[in-house]
């Protein structure tokens, strides 16, 4: 598992590196355009979701958070399922992440590198885990990873690829070799 | 209208009359109609057809509307304050099933968790469907230690009622020889898991009279031809029971007895009718009928027939009666001891422990068992070995070990994170594996009958109809608090025993009614002066009237009570269709 997630963090380098090193100013437009249009999110944070969403699960051997429509599965939750607060916390998480991406490195999130990226997504991770998690008082960091972590193994490819799913099982066996099965159930 | 006469009236009279269609209606208009009976089975909410009604029974967990099925806050907050309080039955998935609170008003002098489901089938579609006797201890306990009053019948006069509604609903299960929880008509059981397996050579070992069992339940392993041939089949482990099975793996009065019922052709149901009050005839000193408000029209109408079952769950038969006055019943119908609507029993539960299993990482499970495992009642068994000195009574234990998915490191609602998760390719490809072994063992303790535990008529606060709502004062008491201190030091014990690690004891509290096991508003009992009904769940001052829900109960036992309401509704039922038959009813 080491291996594969070299590798994806080197096939991230590759993919986004030349954007944000090689031709800094022109970041913004060089970032993947969105395939879907967003409702409830701006297009600026929209690609900021996709980013990040790629960031917290990555494309590996399987199916990543974007393949699986994680950013779009966020748009839809901000628009039908967060209320209020949660949807205020969540875009203010947003932002930040912009401000703190100017504030060290003079740009946007998504023109960032990568290693810049990380950098800041650790950071994120480690102040929030100091941070009681009270509802009104949540982190954006673990809400927006918890959202991303629920669209990816919801997801079809989620759930069926990354994961094992059996919609009808048929019969119950209470001791298989996990090797046999290989990963986990999607569904318990 | 009212008081039809002539063809009109002739149009409205069955021979039965069931009201409800829950777990209790369903077998009433089973054997009502069986053996002979032109039954009307009237339920308040809209129809639910087996098969036909299960919107959500096929969806992939990608088909879901909101991240993991879960309602959005604002709806929760606005319709379901009181049926999302259980935490796990209230889904997108499953809403459909409960009643909405701000439609279905009550007023909590102490909280009281009322979770309901007005529909055809009732709760039977949405049930744990754990199955258990009550044993000849739990019959004899209330007058060996002289609490509440007497049952009128013990478990031998129960027994074959027993053995017949477990040989119609299908039950899984394993027999085990237990004086305390008396061995049935099971077909085979569920498979222990590894952990669950050595749990309980590692626990028996050191605790052999806390025996480890599989869990009994109303689920078909091995199908008789009955159940196949009402379309029935047997249960395919996707646990998605509450949403409505489209195997009819489990029991439910749609997917069984209402179906045998409509089978005999003399069944009618009528959904979408809200039974107001019994009607009754002063002269002739027995009910003739009941009224009812349409739902949709909001008309009243009447219905007649030489019996009425009521089967509309404890709280809303006791509120018909309650609602039924007359000048010979001033204060509800039946109610010259001044017990109906008293004694509110549930199980209290929310107590117990777990720990993490370190062995067995190299081994998983397949399918999703609808189950787990029981530990029967232990305590109080009528030695001086199991003899408490703290409390009366006992409880049980439900539980199971499993490995947790993908969503093991969310964070809780209220919850805190668990140090940094980390991100990225390592996080993800943990979290496509399972988790550690866990274990966990919670209680379900019996609450003893408590006459100021009651349920009253509200007429300051109507509902929608303009009809009055129930005020509820129920609390669990010293004898139940001193129980939930052993079942949470006694859960731990045997996970010690077995060798796991971090175990933890855990009290999460428990409010009146979370067991959603209500019961005793209309007890049986031997006298008419402190109980409401007699051996044979009639009414003691109107004969022709039987209620054979959980208001009959006249203790609760610590198992769960739904295979007792059924075998009492058999029993009652075989009881009215003779009486009748001898011209007494």
């Amino acid at each position: 598992m080491l291996l594969s997630r070299r590798d994806a963090i080197r096939g991230l380098t590759f993919t986004f590196g030349m954007a944000a090193t090689g031709f800094a100013g022109q970041a913004m437009a060089d970032a993947p355009a969105l395939a879907w249009t967003p409702t409830a999110l701006t297009p600026d944070q929209a690609r900021l979701v996709d980013v990040v969403a790629e960031l917290i699960i990555p494309k590996t051997d399987t199916p990543g958070a974007r393949e699986a429509g994680v950013p779009q599965f966020i748009d839809r939750a901000l628009a039908d399922y967060f209320d209020k607060a949660q949807a205020e916390r969540l875009r203010a998480g947003l932002d930040r992440m912009d401000a703190d991406a100017r504030a060290a490195h003079g740009d946007v999130f998504v023109a960032l590198t990568p290693q810049q990226q990380v950098e800041l997504l650790t950071g994120y991770d480690r102040e929030a885990s100091t941070q009681s998690q009270a509802p009104g008082e949540r982190h954006f960091f673990p809400l927006l990873e918890d959202l991303v972590t629920v669209g990816y193994f919801t997801s079809e490819p989620g759930a069926t690829v990354a994961l094992r799913y059996d919609p009808v099982p048929g019969a119950y066996h209470g001791c298989v070799p996990l090797a046999e099965l290989g990963r986990g159930w999607a569904t318990r | 209208m009212a008081n039809l006469n002539g063809r009109a009236r002739k149009k409205n009279t069955y021979d039965a009359i069931v009201v409800g269609s829950g777990i209790t209606g369903g077998w009433a208009a089973k054997e009502l109609t069986q053996k002979g009976l032109k039954t009307l089975v009237l339920e308040r909410g809209p129809m639910v057809r087996h098969l036909e009604d299960y919107p959500t029974a096929t969806m992939d967990p990608w088909q879901a509307k909101y991240p993991q099925g879960q309602l959005p806050p604002d709806e929760l907050a606005a319709h379901y304050p009181v049926q999302r309080r259980t935490g796990y039955t209230l889904t997108e998935y499953t809403k459909h099933f409960f009643v909405r609170d701000d439609q279905n008003p009550y007023t909590e002098e102490s909280r009281y968790d009322w979770i309901r489901g007005y529909q055809v089938g009732g709760r039977s579609l949405t049930w744990g469907r754990q199955s258990y006797r009550h044993s000849p201890i739990d019959f004899e306990a209330n007058a060996r230690e002289g609490i509440g009053v007497d049952w009128p019948i013990r478990y031998e006069e129960l027994a074959p009622w027993y053995d017949h509604v477990e040989r119609f609903i299908g039950v899984s299960g394993q027999r085990e020889g237990l004086p305390q929880l008396p061995d049935g008509q099971y077909q085979p059981p569920m498979e222990m898991n590894c952990v669950e397996k050595a749990f309980k050579a590692k626990s028996e070992a050191r605790f052999p009279e806390r025996r480890i069992t599989m869990g009994r339940t109303a689920h078909l392993t091995e199908p008789t031809e009955e159940q196949l041939s009402l379309g029935r089949t047997k249960c395919q482990y996707r646990n998605m029971c509450i949403r409505g099975c489209p195997f009819g793996g489990y029991y439910s009065s749609n997917s069984g007895g209402l179906v045998a019922a409509e089978r005999t052709g003399n069944l009618v149901i009528r959904p979408g009718s809200i039974v107001t009050s019994l009607i009754y005839d002063e002269k002739a000193g027995k009910a003739t009928g009941v009224r009812i408000l349409d739902a949709t029209t909001r008309q009243e109408e009447e219905f007649y027939a030489d019996v009425v079952f009521l089967c509309a769950s404890a709280f809303n038969s006791a509120w018909i009666m309650m609602n039924s006055t007359s000048s010979r019943f001033p204060n509800g119908f039946g109610n010259g001891s001044d017990q109906l609507g008293r004694n509110v029993m549930d199980h209290h539960l929310g107590v117990g422990a777990s720990a993490e299993a370190p062995e067995f990482a190299d081994m998983y499970y397949s399918g999703r068992r609808p189950n787990g495992i029981y530990v029967p009642r232990f305590r109080n068994l009528g030695d001086a070995a199991t003899k408490r000195s703290d409390y009366l009574r006992g409880f049980g234990y439900q539980g199971g070990a499993s490995r947790p998915g993908w969503d093991r490191d969310l964070v809780r609602p209220g919850g805190e994170v668990a140090g940094p998760r980390g991100f990225g390719a390592a996080r993800k490809a943990a979290l496509s594996q399972p988790g550690p072994w866990y274990m966990g063992l919670g209680g379900f303790g019996e609450i003893l009958p408590y006459e100021d535990n009651r349920i009253t008529l509200n007429h300051d606060k109507t509902d929608e109809f303009g009809l009055p709502t129930l005020s509820m004062n129920v609390t669990i008491r010293e004898n139940e608090l001193a129980m939930r201190r052993d079942m949470q030091t006694a859960a731990a014990e045997m996970l010690e025993a077995a060798g796991f690690k971090n175990v933890r004891g855990y009290d999460g509290g428990y409010a009146p009614g979370l067991g959603i096991h209500e019961m005793g508003t209309a007890r049986m009992g031997r006298d008419p002066k402190t109980s409401v009904l007699n051996a044979h769940n009639q009414v003691h001052e109107c004969k022709n009237v039987y209620v054979t829900d959980g208001a009959a109960m006249t203790s609760a036992s610590c198992v769960n009570p739904s295979l007792t309401y059924m075998a009492l509704t058999a029993r009652a039922a075989d009881h009215a269709v003779k009486a009748r038959k001898r011209g007494e009813l």
